[in-house]
């Protein structure tokens, strides 16, 4: 057997070998750049990015990722920004976040950021989804990249349920006591599942800081990865392009591309400026296990499946809390088998195309429904007994 | 003859042995799954601890006996200290209380769909949960909406002229 070895003079691969005189005195002698492109390599990968070809045909469309990217970064700064003036306690949330957004130089806009970077995600990632469904981009070779989108999205979505409980405002307890309680349906294992989310019986202490380290760890953590391995996914296998091939060569990515991209985000992250200038984030009153005014209401992009349990006969909520959100969610994730048909093209794919457009009008019909019959948060409130202090056994 | 008798590695009447790279393989791997192990191990067991949490169930004085007229339902608030994570706090409860001919029921105001908190309303007798339309009667059937079972009754006492609620905390 041969026995591979790394000998010191064995050259560095990818290293340029000098062909003029004048090249060999730049790489003797280089420049700051030069020196730090030798070791890093660094220039050769953005121009590589730069040069990436794009397919005739690709346009606006397919300027959502790189809108998406730019949002998801964005939260991670303005996240940072907002732990540090955060703490996960029941007796200190609350305050926390009064002061940070009523007090802190600048904390309502930052707060707002977050909040409405968070809605705009959703939006985006939506969008993303849907055009890569219908432009059929998931189809081989580029199932991978679809698997990852969608479990990126599912992190999306984590991300949300666990930041809303954060503020512990009345409506932030409320969702996430219904919320968790989801859990508890499922079969056999619901309770212990709902005991293992919350960290005990109920909401509180443990479910705050369990929520909150999945929202600043875990996720994130998750996110990176998974975004990593997407965007590796999509400069090795390229992108797909128009689903009838169009005329023309290949456009490098610089400058028209990326052109637009930037206008995009340049749109896109002006909108979520305007939005917590123009709508800064409120804060309810203090979490309050006892109240008995507060209606529960999810964050708007989880009001399909508020519908949807409105809908569900009796003793059959399992369909709506596992068993239609579970096959929706194994249906995305496996779509690129699911659909066998080689052809990309909506016309050829129509049984695919059809249950789509049907799973998400229904979804975007149950969200505009809940958008516009769910209550307002508060009852009037109720004449109340005084609360006796407490006491012992007897 | 080879002790494997068709393993097809053989040759010349050689014993099978594991080549120094397999064995190194194996090992990295093995330390990997030690090492991943001791780390997730401890760290899936000390997650997990909520489930071996067992509830302690208390007896509270809620209201004065008088207090409660015939037929009469009335929203109940007490405050009991529990122990929430690692802090004890004073965490105020509501319970409905409802004297009928049965005597003194002890309904509990979450809704049995998904938790939310139900509202009772005098004028129609009956509890209303504001999330997705369920309704019980006064004594916490359900009478329509998604609810799979009635609202929960907590254990109640009558002592010393006070009504005593029995709740886990």
């Amino acid at each position: 057997m041969s026995r591979r070895t790394l000998s010191p003079e064995r050259p560095v691969e990818n290293v340029p070998v000098p062909e003029t005189q004048e090249e060999a005195l730049r790489l003797e002698r280089p420049s700051l750049r030069d020196w730090t492109d030798l070791r890093l390599g660094w220039w050769g990968f953005v121009r590589k990015n730069l040069d990436e070809p794009m397919p005739p045909g690709v346009g606006w469309w397919q300027t959502l990722g790189n809108l998406l990217l730019t949002l998801l970064l964005f939260q991670f700064v303005t996240g940072f920004a907002l732990a540090m003036y955060y703490a996960p306690s029941p007796s200190s949330a609350y305050h926390s976040v009064k002061h940070l957004t009523e007090t802190v130089p600048l904390g309502s806009f930052v707060r707002g950021l977050h909040m409405w970077g968070s809605g705009a995600i959703v939006v985006t990632v939506v969008l993303h989804i849907l055009r890569v469904f219908y432009w059929g981009s998931y189809k081989k070779p580029r199932e991978l990249t679809w698997v990852f989108g969608v479990l990126i999205f599912n992190v999306v979505l984590g991300f949300s349920f666990t930041g809303y409980l954060l503020p512990w405002d009345q409506k932030a307890y409320w969702a996430t006591v219904v919320g968790t309680r989801i859990a508890a349906t499922v079969p056999f294992v619901g309770p212990d599942l709902l005991r293992l989310i919350r960290g005990g019986e109920e909401v509180g202490a443990l479910t705050l800081t369990r929520f909150y380290a999945i929202h600043v760890m875990l996720l994130p953590a998750s996110l990176v990865v998974l975004t990593g391995l997407h965007l590796y996914l999509v400069r090795r296998l390229h992108i797909a392009g128009p689903v009838l091939p169009q005329k023309g060569k290949p456009v490098p990515f610089f400058p028209v591309q990326l052109f637009r991209d930037a206008i995009v985000v340049l749109v896109g992250l002006g909108i979520v400026v305007y939005l917590a200038l123009a709508f800064p984030p409120a804060i309810e009153a203090m979490a309050d296990p006892a109240g008995t005014d507060f209606t529960p209401r999810p964050e708007w992009y989880f009001l399909g499946l508020y519908e949807l349990l409105k809908i569900v006969p009796q003793g059959y909520e399992v369909l709506a809390t596992v068993v239609i959100p579970g096959l929706i969610s194994l249906g995305m994730l496996f779509l690129p088998w699911l659909d066998r048909s080689p052809s990309r093209h909506p016309a050829m794919r129509a049984s695919i195309i059809l249950a789509g457009t049907f799973v998400s009008l229904t979804i975007g019909l149950m969200t505009l429904k809940g958008v516009i019959e769910t209550p307002p948060p508060h009852h009037p409130p109720a004449a109340k007994a005084e609360a006796p202090t407490p006491d012992g056994t007897p | 003859m080879c002790e494997c008798q068709n393993c097809g590695n053989c040759e010349n009447g050689q014993k099978k042995v594991v080549s120094r790279r397999k064995f190194m393989a194996w090992s990295v791997g093995a330390i990997n799954l030690a090492v991943f192990g001791a780390v997730f191990g401890p760290v899936l067991g000390f997650l997990g601890s909520p489930l071996r949490h067992r509830q302690m169930k208390q007896w509270v004085p809620v209201l004065d006996e008088g207090a409660l007229g015939e037929g009469e339902t009335k929203e109940v608030p007490f405050t009991v200290r529990v122990k929430d994570g690692y802090e004890m706090v004073d965490r105020t409860y509501v319970v409905y209380l409802v004297r009928s001919e049965e005597g003194i029921v002890a309904l509990d105001p979450s809704c049995t769909h998904l938790g939310c908190r139900i509202k009772f309303q005098a004028d129609k007798n009956r509890y209303f949960c504001p999330c997705h339309g369920g309704v019980f009667d006064n004594r916490g059937t359900v009478v329509s909406g998604p609810p799979p079972k009635p609202l929960v009754r907590h254990a109640v006492e009558v002592r010393e002229g006070k009504i005593w609620v029995q709740r886990s905390v």
